[in-house]
């Protein structure tokens, strides 16, 4: 499965003359007149697209100081100078004679060569993520063929460190790809179920595949996961991937809420829409999962998907309502749109009974107060081990996933207090920092494991195309987790 | 006097022959001193009291004996936990703690003689912190509903010790009663004029107070605070107060600005009339800034300081700031005000860029009840920091943590800030829901210059508390006086 990304290709060779070629070069004196002619700098963002000799149609994308980061935005602002004017040339848009030949975007390129001939194994796999990230095309449904994106061949110097580091970068992108066609497909067709069904399809790549229903998650006392999804047509599921390796696994726990309606607290209607993608967390938990299975990592990780629909109904759960969860815990139902830390309650109990876990992060799109507090550019972190933490924050700061530790204090733990449970579910009022709120109540399921709470609200989806990728789904964490997993869970002297 | 609390006195150990008296122990450890001597005048009712209660001294534990003989009225068990483990804030704590239990009670003796004198003096700075109360405008209350405890006897075995430890407490005492005081003033008192002439007050104190009026700030150019202002029949003020107490001349000074909006109704932009009497507090920052002014002069610190203040009130005059208006600020940069409502930012852009070209200070620290989302962020337990200077955020974390006026770190960067592009001017007053404190920190950065450490306190959260803590009553908490007086103590001072 693709899952919407192009296809990659290494080559040793010099790419084909004639053909749309795009080349990263760092910040310095233009390389031919053609470039100083168009202003090319080589600062970072800059790209531009002319006519060179041997290459009519090239564009050239600045990587300023040459960091990883800097190669990876030339590939994505190259190609989102070629998405944009999908045929044209340096001498502008071809002209359209021929009635048959239609529009200019009704031609797309099928294949762009990314000249990394000049670059060692790092910025040149650099540059290609950014450019195959974004190409990824997000799952369109219209009338008619819809384009495919483009064949990206890569053209390197040949070196060894080369086929090693693409298959880690491929591994990487189907992973973020899975994550964000998950999130951009619409509730209807990504239902519990179906979700489920989908995550089945990774025991081709030798993950350990287990799904619970209605049933399973009654005998095993998983009362929040239920009360969330009790309204709704579609019964809730709960997904265990399994990525077996030596010694206790790093634990991916993912809140995967195929639509928020908010239940009986139900949510204003404008803008409800977006919540098709509350399920972005078991969205990109299942997406590290693959990437783990895809460069057949030493490390042991698995994932827990809580997925639910949350819908208002003649059965809903209700504000008050006492839900017993796994944990054994009783918990104070305050608000039902306050659903996300409920189900992951449940799987964060879940993992911590059957899993033995060495750590757990969980990934939700989980308050509105997040989006409040920072914003569309970093997610909230939380956690109760200050040594995990940093790790979380260091991976994701790497990769480009960028975090921001955030506090659980005293008065946060003392807002839960129930006159009539072990916990309320959330405060009640408004400027409430529910986002700490959630993360207190978060950590008395994960038991004093060390365990990381990602809120992603704000950054699962961006709201316009930039160079990472088309306007949506983000794929937020896949990479974070894939770094992390690299970082501290696959030598195994380090779990302490 | 608008306000009261208990007077402090240092008294040689010795038993009281009424009223009431505090027994500060520690967990674990026989009954010494004072204590002892009372267990024995009173035939042994304390040590009966303590088995009867289970009192152990656990941290925070209280417990009242009533009349248990030798003419004491009651005596309050006090725990201070592990005697090795007590620290200088949980002494203070325990001073506070103390209060709720004796405040009925005409006569207090706390027995700290087991303590060192430095210890009993910061027992003595919890007490008074927490005794404080504004009641100025009770015309009506009833004697049994006051606090009867006038004066608090600490008993020490070193009271010169004590009386020397407590001089610079009480001092800063005083600057965290000031700063109560201006928060706690209704809006129709505390206008920008009337506080701008509270502020000279601290000229007993040996500061040099200057005050600008509209006029001197139109010279200026401070088209941004004078924009907020316009709405308002009360004309704004800025307070310059400089503290000048190095022993070097020529050094750079410390500058600290404060947000003093003395009522902000929203402007134009008007708030929801549900919670708006909360906005009276909205001169937190410059409250604050005034009340350390006089924490500083008051224990003659050795540092060179300057306090500025920016007074306005935000009303939806005739001659009100209109969402759309651009204004010129004093910097020269352009904003396009979208949201009267986001006034303290523009306020805080005039008064911070004079207070760089005037004093090219060392560092410079804002305070501000700024944004509605750093209480959707934080809660109230952490104000917001923003800084771009590792170094001092450091410093202010630290600050934070020892006087329990805590902080926590927020990001800023250029994403944040480009939400704040506009299509006509330099910048707008607000970059929308996401990251809003963020953006507002990005909008003062604006006004700082390159190479200018700088910090931005939101304590939009932490002004106001509607329940008591151990050193605190409920209402203004005068929150960022201690916290920046220790800043200073710890970093600025000639030694």
């Amino acid at each position: 499965m693709r899952y919407g990304l192009p296809r990659l290709r290494l080559r040793f060779d010099a790419p084909k003359p004639g053909r749309t070629t795009l080349l990263a070069l760092a910040a310095g004196p233009a390389p031919h007149e053609a470039a100083a002619a168009a202003g090319f700098t080589g600062a970072s963002g800059q790209a531009v697209r002319l006519s060179a000799p041997g290459f009519p149609d090239l564009v050239m994308a600045g990587a300023g100081a040459g960091e990883a980061r800097d190669w990876e935005r030339a590939g994505g602002e190259a190609m989102a100078l070629l998405l944009a004017e999908p045929a044209a040339t340096a001498a502008g848009p071809r002209p359209t004679t021929s009635l048959r030949a239609g529009p200019a975007e009704m031609r797309p390129l099928r294949r762009i060569a990314l000249d990394l001939r000049g670059l060692p194994a790092e910025a040149a796999m650099a540059v290609a993520t950014g450019a195959a990230l974004r190409g990824w095309q997000p799952p369109i449904r219209r009338r008619g063929a819809t384009p495919r994106p483009p064949r990206l061949m890569l053209h390197v110097i040949e070196d060894e460190a080369m086929a090693p580091a693409f298959a880690r970068m491929e591994a990487m992108l189907r992973g973020v790809a899975l994550a964000r066609t998950l999130v951009a497909e619409p509730a209807n067709i990504l239902t519990p179920k179906r979700f489920a069904a989908r995550m089945r399809h990774l025991a081709r790549c030798g993950v350990q595949v287990e799904v619970f229903g209605r049933s399973a998650l009654e005998a095993a006392g998983a009362g929040a996961i239920l009360a969330v999804g009790r309204a709704s047509a579609n019964p809730p599921r709960l997904v265990v991937l399994r990525w077996p390796g030596e010694g206790d696994p790093v634990v991916f726990v993912g809140k995967g809420i195929t639509f928020d309606t908010g239940g009986i607290s139900i949510k204003p209607a404008l803008g409800m829409e977006d919540m098709r993608a509350d399920m972005a967390g078991a969205a990109a938990a299942a997406g590290a999962i693959l990437t783990l299975a895809l460069r057949n990592s030493p490390a042991s990780a698995c994932a827990v998907l809580a997925l639910a629909e949350n819908m208002p109904g003649a059965d809903a759960w209700r504000p008050g309502d006492i839900i017993h969860t796994l944990s054994g815990r009783t918990v104070e139902t305050i608000d039902t749109d306050a659903e996300g830390r409920m189900v992951l309650a449940d799987a964060l109990a879940w993992a911590v009974r059957e899993l033995e876990p060495a750590a757990l992060v969980d990934l939700a799109t989980l308050t509105g107060s997040i989006v409040t507090a920072l914003g569309h550019h970093r997610a909230g972190l939380f956690g109760n081990d200050p040594p995990l933490l940093a790790m979380v924050a260091a991976a994701g700061e790497t990769v480009g996933d960028a975090v921001w530790p955030m506090p659980i204090a005293k008065e946060h733990e003392e807002a839960l207090k129930s006159d009539i449970a072990d916990l309320r579910q959330c405060a009640s009022g408004k400027l409430q920092p529910d986002a700490c709120h959630a993360a207190a109540f978060l950590r008395h399921f994960a038991e004093g494991v060390p365990w990381a709470h990602l809120d992603i609200a704000g950054v699962e989806s961006r709201e316009e195309a930039n160079w990472q990728g088309p306007a949506g789904a983000t794929g937020f964490g896949v990479r974070l987790l894939d770094a992390l997993a690299a970082a501290r869970f696959e030598d195994p002297d380090r779990l302490t | 006097m608008s306000d009261t609390k208990p007077e402090i006195a240092f008294v040689k150990p010795a038993l009281p022959r009424a009223g009431a008296l505090v027994l500060p122990l520690p967990e674990g450890t026989a009954l010494v001193g004072l204590a002892a001597e009372a267990d024995a005048a009173t035939g042994g009712a304390i040590t009966r009291g303590i088995e009867a209660s289970g009192f152990s001294g656990r941290k925070g534990q209280a417990t009242t004996l009533f009349a248990p003989g030798a003419g004491i009225g009651r005596v309050l068990l006090l725990g201070l936990g592990k005697p090795d483990e007590l620290t200088p804030e949980d002494a203070e704590s325990a001073g506070g703690a103390l209060w709720p239990g004796v405040a009925s009670a005409t006569e207090v003796l706390v027995a700290a003689d087991t303590l060192p004198p430095a210890l009993a003096a910061r027992m003595a700075l919890g007490v008074v912190l927490r005794g404080w109360r504004f009641d100025k405008y009770r015309t009506t209350e009833k004697p049994e509903e006051k606090p009867k405890a006038e004066k608090v006897a600490i008993a020490t075995s070193g009271v010169p010790a004590a009386k020397a430890a407590w001089k610079p407490l009480k001092a800063v005492a005083e600057g965290v009663f000031l700063s109560r005081e201006l928060v706690s003033e209704p809006p129709n008192v505390l206008t920008p004029a009337e506080m701008a002439d509270r502020c000279k007050a601290l000229t007993r104190l040996g500061v040099d107070v200057e005050i600008l009026g509209p006029k001197d700030m139109k010279k200026l150019g401070f088209g941004a605070l004078l924009g907020v202002a316009q709405g308002s029949a009360c004309e704004p003020r800025m307070v310059v107060m400089r503290w000048n107490g190095a022993r070097k001349k020529g050094g750079q000074p410390v500058c600290f600005v404060g947000k003093g909006v003395t009522f902000d109704t929203g402007g134009i932009s008007i708030k929801p009339a549900a919670g708006m009497e909360d906005m009276k507090w909205d001169m937190a920052g410059a409250g604050c800034v005034v009340g350390l002014m006089a924490a500083l002069a008051g224990r003659e610190a050795k540092v060179d300081v300057v306090g500025l203040v920016g007074l306005v009130e935000n009303m939806p005059g005739s001659k009100a700031q209109r969402p759309g208006d651009v204004v010129t600020s004093a910097s020269g940069q352009t904003i396009e005000i979208i949201n009267t409502d986001a006034e303290g930012r523009l306020v805080l852009a005039d008064v911070l860029w004079y207070a760089q070209k005037q004093f090219a200070p060392k560092y410079i620290v804002d305070l501000a009840t700024l944004t509605g989302a750093i209480i959707v962020a934080l809660g109230h337990e952490h104000a917001g920091l923003f800084s771009n200077d590792d170094a001092l955020a450091q410093k202010l974390l630290a600050a934070g943590t020892v006087t329990g006026e805590s902080l926590w770190r927020m990001p800023l960067g250029e994403a944040y800030d480009k939400q704040i592009k506009s299509d006509i001017a330099d910048m707008k007053n607000v970059g929308g829901r996401p990251g809003g404190s963020i953006t507002a920190a990005q909008f003062i950065q604006r006004f700082i210059d390159d190479g200018t450490p700088w910090a931005h306190l939101d304590i939009a959260g932490t002004a106001w508390s509607t329940k008591d803590t151990a050193t605190v009553p409920k209402g203004a908490t005068a929150y960022g006086v201690r916290l920046l007086d220790r800043i200073v103590a710890d970093h600025d001072e000639d030694a």
